[in-house]
């Protein structure tokens, strides 16, 4: 009897597809009108002597069916989940519903490395005007009037005493004039010269560097250079120092960085020389330092020059210094 | 200046080869640009810096060569015998001996004028000057040999048999300028401070510039009469610069010559003339008012070290000077040092020093970083902070926003100010102008960054580039009302450069994959509330704007504490008719704020406030008022009948169409109130909201949507 109920019970088990008809199952097996209350009603008709044990055969029965019915639950469940999860998949290779973040400017993106590679050695950041007096531009840094060296430059004039300045160099006079030594900061910015070809645009950007102290020697600004260098560009990166002239500083260099691009084979970039001119630097010219009244006896330092183009030219190989000022967004975006 | 290795030997031996004779210039400052390989000989390309004109010779190559390598130099062959001195008769006359401080001369008869030997025309040819014919050749062969110009005139056309050295003011008092036929055929203007060189009736030549044509030497020429002289550098730069006439004579003159080579080229080239084209030399002329004085220079030895960094023995700095060819008396502490003639850069201690580092090798000199004091001026160092932080801050909201940053040229031209009708009064048209601007395009400093970026839309969209989000941070220069004149040196001439930030918007209207129909208005708007909540202004107020170049309805002026800081807007209609975007009604938003202004409303310092750990409750409610009424006057309302309980508002929809009576619009919004010291009821709220939204229907005029 017991054994014909639990054969029909796993018939109707196998039988049930979802949870209603499992419900349904439920009902009939352990329903109060179900099929073991039903024998459980019958008991007292049974001998005394029988009654315990088909009673406790009825009970096994029933925890029997529990167990496989709570066990059956838990599967259709999962599987109408699944059903449901499935039914609410979306096409995950649409691409994303997003506003790129904009993109800094190449040449702001390489002026903020340099900026930041000099504020850790130390040196603070100056800024000048971009118009500026013919005397800072020229005469303070020893350019006086009709000098030579006045041709190495292209100026655009704004009057006789107001010009643009042609080299972030009028900013170390400013800076000295407002300070007393130690003296030690860069100034980027805007410069120009009126100048347009493939390689040169009318404005670009450079980064003079100053510093001025006690007993700062020509080994000092190789040292500080060099660093510079190698921070920027990579520890191995030969750099040469030979003499140059400017003006405003004596003794004076031009200083190469050995090619990256060929690796000092000799390549389109450097001419094939294996070498690439990176900076202008030298020793403050004692003129320099008696126009805005420092001791030169007591004090000495370097100053340099870099140019911004150059060194973003170089670092992302582009190969039009006017690519930078046409804003296009398609180069624009890979920085 | 190109340099044939086979031509520099013949003044020095050295047995090594062209690529390490390069390398040596290049170390000792003459850059060797290129090396350029001929059949039997090499050619270094050198570039010599301005303050070397000694070096602007193969003879001057040669003389730094010998010092650096320790090798004797060999001065070529000089014509030394004076032939019939006593029959020369002929005169010159320095008036001048300012702008010319000698003058010195040969008479060479009988000369023929002839194809110059081919070892000669082969030797200029690969220095880059064309053979003309033999005495002609013979002065360019001198001047690239030894760094002295010379000049030959045909002593037959020169009338009075004489040489006048001076200006036109000089020679005839007058104050006019001058005009004079060179030998390019052209008649110049010479301003009367320009020193011509004259015979006795008028001017043959420009001073150390150009010679005549009519005194020139040609092929019937016989006689010759050579010239050879120093010429005053600033003099001839100045008549150069004002002729625009640049010659390889002028250059040299302008960087000053070798008074004392003066005669040994002389010298030179009668040698060459009697050797090549036959001529009979007569006495030289030498006339020398101002005699050259070489000043003497102080060395203390210990300052080459202190200032190389080095530690060289005195011997070793007393060497170098010595092999330079300058004369060096020592004593214990300091040298007095005398530079030659030839050296017109030495006057101070400093171009000593230099000498012996470029001599010395600055690569060998060590490269060390400095043992330095920290100088820190923290009033200077706090503004540049603030100021620096404020910009970034500005820039990373600009680029999360998803704008991406250009540069533009700092230039503009009116055109770009009338595209935009500004007005004849207002600041932007207080322009900067540039006197000598490559293109009449860009003749004026910009007053405003707004056309640059058009015209980078503009690009663009040429381009096939559609999505566009541009900004620029630089300086606009606003000229100032009236320069205080006579005050050199001063920055109050100079404009006032202010930092702008600007930004420009335009999409073209395409299918998109998801929704995106936000007005670009509120999309530019956007951007410049988060720039300010970034730097934590919020007593800012958009007010519709007075930009005529604006579209009056979807544009806005920023204001805080009264001071106008930008604007936002859409172009008006009228912009786009000059534009070349074919797109059917393009929308271009824009905005430009004054950055240095915005820096002194930023707040420096942040309070924290404490979290209300209480419950909130919102209520959203939806008015219907007049389509005119603005959502400020809604945020006005609220803000007057602030209560510490209300802690945010926000609209989230705004409607006109069906079920909306016509002329009226429905504003929804949401407000959501906290106690900071309890837990609020609903009948709290209630209270509050209900008063609220009484007072907001009574000054609106509006009523519940339902």
């Amino acid at each position: 009897m017991v054994e014909e109920i639990k054969e029909r019970f796993f018939e109707d088990l196998n039988s049930a597809e979802d949870l209603q008809k499992l419900n349904a199952i439920r009902v009939k097996y352990l329903g109060k009108k179900g099929v073991l209350t039903a024998q459980l009603k019958l008991l007292p008709s049974l001998p005394p002597s029988e009654r315990p044990l088909v009673g406790k055969l009825i009970n096994e029965i029933k925890v029997l069916i529990e167990k496989e019915l709570s066990s059956k639950e838990a599967f259709l469940k999962e599987a109408e989940l699944k059903k449901q999860l499935l039914s609410e998949y979306i096409d995950i290779t649409l691409p994303g519903k997003y506003t790129p973040f904009g993109s800094e400017h190449p040449l702001n993106k390489v002026l903020a490395e340099i900026i930041d590679i000099f504020i850790r050695m130390g040196f603070s950041v100056e800024e000048g005007p971009e118009v500026e007096l013919d005397y800072y531009n020229f005469e303070a840094l020893n350019i006086p009037k009709e000098h030579p060296a006045r041709d190495m430059q292209d100026t655009f004039y704004i009057s006789d005493e107001i010009l643009l300045r042609t080299h972030t160099s009028p900013v170390q006079i400013r800076g000295m004039i407002k300070r007393t030594p130690p003296v030690r900061f860069i100034a980027p910015g805007k410069v120009y010269r009126c100048d347009a070809d493939i390689s040169h645009t009318p404005m670009f950007h450079q980064v003079e560097g100053l510093m001025i102290d006690e007993n700062v020697t020509f080994s000092n600004l190789k040292g500080v250079l060099v660093t510079f260098i190698h921070l920027m560009f990579g520890q191995d990166v030969p750099v040469r120092f030979r003499p140059s002239f400017f003006p405003f500083t004596e003794p004076s260099a031009e200083v190469d960085m050995g090619c990256i691009l060929c690796r000092c084979h000799g390549c389109r970039v450097c001419k094939n020389s294996g070498w690439l001119e990176i900076l202008g630097a030298g020793m403050v010219h004692p003129v320099v330092l008696e126009n805005v009244g420092y001791d030169t006896e007591r004090y000495n330092g370097f100053a340099f020059g870099m140019g911004v183009e150059r060194i973003a030219m170089l670092k992302y190989q582009i190969d039009d210094i006017r690519l930078f000022f046409e804003n296009d967004i398609r180069f624009l975006r890979q920085f | 200046m190109r340099v044939p290795i086979e031509w520099l030997k013949e003044y020095i031996d050295i047995e090594v080869s062209a690529e390490e004779i390069a390398k040596v210039l290049t170390n000792i400052g003459h850059e060797v640009e290129a090396i350029e390989r001929f059949e039997d000989d090499t050619v270094l390309e050198v570039n010599i810096t301005p303050n070397r004109p000694d070096c602007l010779s193969i003879f001057g190559i040669a003389r730094e060569l010998s010092a650096f390598f320790r090798k004797p130099l060999r001065f070529p062959e000089i014509y030394l015998t004076e032939e019939k001195a006593d029959e020369i008769d002929f005169k010159i006359d320095i008036l001048d001996p300012d702008l010319c401080n000698r003058y010195a001369g040969c008479i060479v008869k009988g000369v023929k004028i002839e194809p110059s030997p081919p070892w000669m025309a082969r030797r200029l040819e690969k220095c880059g000057i064309r053979a003309i014919n033999n005495i002609v050749d013979i002065t360019n062969y001198v001047l690239l040999e030894l760094g002295h110009p010379l000049h030959a005139f045909d002593l037959d056309t020169l009338k009075g048999k004489c040489i006048r050295v001076g200006t036109p003011q000089s020679v005839t008092g007058n104050q006019t300028s001058l005009i004079t036929k060179t030998l390019d055929g052209i008649a110049r203007e010479i301003p009367s401070s320009g020193l011509l060189i004259w015979d006795a009736e008028e001017p043959i030549a420009i001073a150390g510039i150009m010679g005549g044509l009519d005194t020139e030497v040609k092929d019937a020429t016989e006689n010759i009469f050579l010239e050879s002289a120093y010429f005053n550098p600033l003099s001839i730069l100045r008549t150069s610069k004002v002729l625009g006439l640049k010659t390889e004579s002028s250059y040299r003159f302008e960087k000053g010559t070798d008074i004392n080579m003066l005669e040994k080229a002389l010298l030179r080239a009668t040698f060459l003339m009697r050797r090549i084209a036959g001529g009979e030399v007569y006495g030289k002329l030498d006339v020398y008012p101002k005699l050259f004085a070489p000043k003497t220079v102080i060395l203390r030895y210990r300052r080459v070290n202190s200032i190389l960094g080095l530690n060289l023995s005195k011997d070793y700095v007393y060497d170098i000077i010595e092999r330079l060819g300058f004369e060096i008396h020592g004593s214990d502490e300091y040298f007095t040092v005398t530079p030659p003639s030839f050296r017109v850069d030495i006057s101070r201690e400093i171009d000593l020093v230099e000498e012996i580092a470029r001599i010395f090798g600055y690569d060998r000199i060590p490269s060390e970083l400095p043992k330095a004091q920290i100088g820190f001026d923290d009033t200077r160092e706090r503004v540049a902070i603030a100021k620096n932080n404020v910009k970034e801050s500005i820039r990373t909201s600009c680029l999360r926003k998803g704008f991406n940053e250009v540069i533009n040229f700092s230039f503009m031209g009116s055109q770009d100010l009338d595209m935009l009708k500004i007005a004849e009064n207002d600041e932007r048209r207080k322009l900067v102008k540039i006197l000598n601007p490559l293109r009449i395009e860009d003749s004026y400093m910009r007053t405003t960054l707004i056309p640059s970026l058009i015209k980078n839309v503009e690009y663009n969209v040429a381009h096939g580039n559609r999505d566009l989000r541009l900004f620029e941070i630089s300086k606009v220069f606003i000229n100032k009302e009236k320069p205080i004149e006579g005050v050199p040196h001063k920055d109050s001439i100079l404009p006032e450069e202010r930092t702008h930030i600007a930004a420009i918007f335009y999409k073209e209207k395409t299918k998109t994959l998801y929704r995106d129909d936000i007005h670009e208005f509120y999309l530019m708007k956007g951007v410049i509330e988060a720039i300010l909540e970034n730097l934590k202004i919020d007593n800012h107020l958009f007010v519709r704007s007075s930009e005529g170049f604006l579209h009056p309805g979807q544009s806005a002026d920023l204001f805080i504490n009264d001071i106008k800081i930008g604007f936002v807007g859409t172009l008006a209609p009228f912009v786009y008719e000059n534009l070349e975007i074919r797109a059917y009604r393009p929308r271009i938003v824009v905005f430009e704020l004054n950055l240095d202004c915005i820096i002194q409303f930023s707040k420096k310092d942040i309070i924290y406030r404490q979290l209300s750990k209480y419950p909130y409750i919102e209520r959203d409610t939806a008015i219907i008022v007049d389509s005119t009424l603005e959502s400020s006057v809604l945020r006005d309302l609220i803000n007057q009948h602030r209560s510490d309980l209300i802690e945010g508002f926000y609209i989230f929809d705004v409607y006109q169409g069906d079920n909306i009576p016509k002329g009226k619009k429905s504003i929804a919004f949401n407000l959501r109130y906290r106690a900071s010291d309890r837990t609020l009821t609903d009948e709290d709220v209630d209270k509050i909201h209900n008063a609220l939204i009484t007072y907001i229907l009574e000054k609106t005029g509006g009523q519940i949507r339902t």
